[in-house]
């Protein structure tokens, strides 16, 4: 999975042996943002109606939509961060390669504004 | 490289490596929320006293589980079609490296360079150094510069085999008489370890494939010191 490493070098907690919370990006808010959900559809369910069994019910939809909103909200906005610091490093990068050359796009601009004054 | 008992993937090294464990984490939590909703299905129907033997149609629950179902596919569709695209984007190689198979080894062309050739066997294990890693280390390694765009060319000389680096995301057929082409970048320094994975004989789980990652500058002097 994402990060994993020798074993013990870093701490892992693997919920239900599969799904490794703490160095998953978004894993730990969704499951414990997911908790919250259940216990306040359940609960707000049980309060309203008292039925035991519904709310159980209930709860586990609850538990499963709010992990999975969160977890794709949260993972589309982390992708779009990774892009962003993708195209920041190929600039940062690039601006080092073409500092002062012809290529070099701030060059351009100053000389732009040179020529605008 | 793995470690013993390992059950997820090896660390990326590469930005396609890092594309496809994202895209492994996000299908894994919508599979683990399946997993976990048909469980408590599962256990509700073997605890119910409710009986109902006379149904006749179910038009409510039938369209949930169809458009439920077809949801989720396009939630897994659409990230896996951008690591698909993003797969064959077209960058602009700095180096082009031959990488052949025979029974049982390897051998890496290095053809920007005048005869930079070499093949790669495995270390027995009578002659492995202490510290190293059994069937896994190998004789000449194949070097290349990080962060610089690489051009594989895989083939293969008798039988199938294939070049494959999990860390760096990379697994190629290598087949006789057709030349097969990957591109990857390896964003940091270091040894990365794969095996041959295609069936191809009494050694086939003995010819392992270790690839190099160095600065540009130590590459150039490899490169000029064995050439």
């Amino acid at each position: 999975m994402a990060g994993e490493g020798e074993p013990g070098s870093e701490k892992t907690f693997k919920l239900l042996g599969i799904l490794d919370v703490q160095n998953i990006p978004c894993a730990r808010e969704s499951i414990l943002y997911g908790s919250l959900g259940s216990l306040v559809v359940g609960l707000g369910h049980f309060l309203a109606t008292s039925r035991v069994r519904r709310s159980f019910d209930f709860g586990m939809g609850g538990f499963v939509l709010t992990t999975l909103g969160c977890w794709i909200y949260c993972r589309y906005n982390h992708a779009k961060l990774r892009i962003q610091q993708r195209i920041i490093q190929e600039g940062m990068r690039n601006k080092i390669l073409y500092e002062s050359s012809d290529f070099d796009p701030e060059r351009k601009q100053n000389s732009n504004r040179g020529s605008n004054s | 490289m793995a470690h013993p008992l390992q059950l997820g993937f090896q660390d990326a090294m590469s930005p396609i490596m890092e594309e496809l464990l994202h895209f492994h984490d996000h299908t894994l939590m919508i599979v683990f929320m399946i997993s976990a909703m048909v469980l408590y299905i599962i256990m509700l129907m073997m605890t119910t006293k409710l009986t109902y033997t006379n149904t006749m149609n179910a038009q409510e629950v039938e369209m949930i589980w169809t458009i439920l179902p077809a949801i989720v596919l396009i939630t897994i569709a659409l990230p896996s079609l951008r690591v698909l695209y993003l797969m064959d984007e077209i960058n602009n190689p700095h180096l082009t490296i031959k990488a052949i198979g025979h029974q049982w080894y390897w051998t890496y062309e290095y053809t920007d360079y005048d005869n930079l050739e070499f093949d790669s066997y495995m270390i027995p294990t009578q002659d492995l150094p202490n510290g190293y890693f059994r069937l896994l280390e190998v004789d000449h390694r194949m070097m290349m510069p990080m962060e610089s765009p690489i051009r594989m060319l895989i083939s293969a000389e008798d039988v199938l085999h294939s070049w494959a680096v999990p860390s760096l995301g990379v697994k190629t057929d290598a087949v006789p008489g057709r030349l097969n082409q990957t591109t990857f970048i390896v964003t940091r320094p270091g040894v990365f370890y794969g095996q041959c994975s295609e069936i191809c004989g009494a050694n086939h789980s003995f010819m392992p494939i270790v690839v190099e990652s160095l600065p540009l500058q130590h590459f150039e002097n490899w490169s000029t010191m064995s050439s």
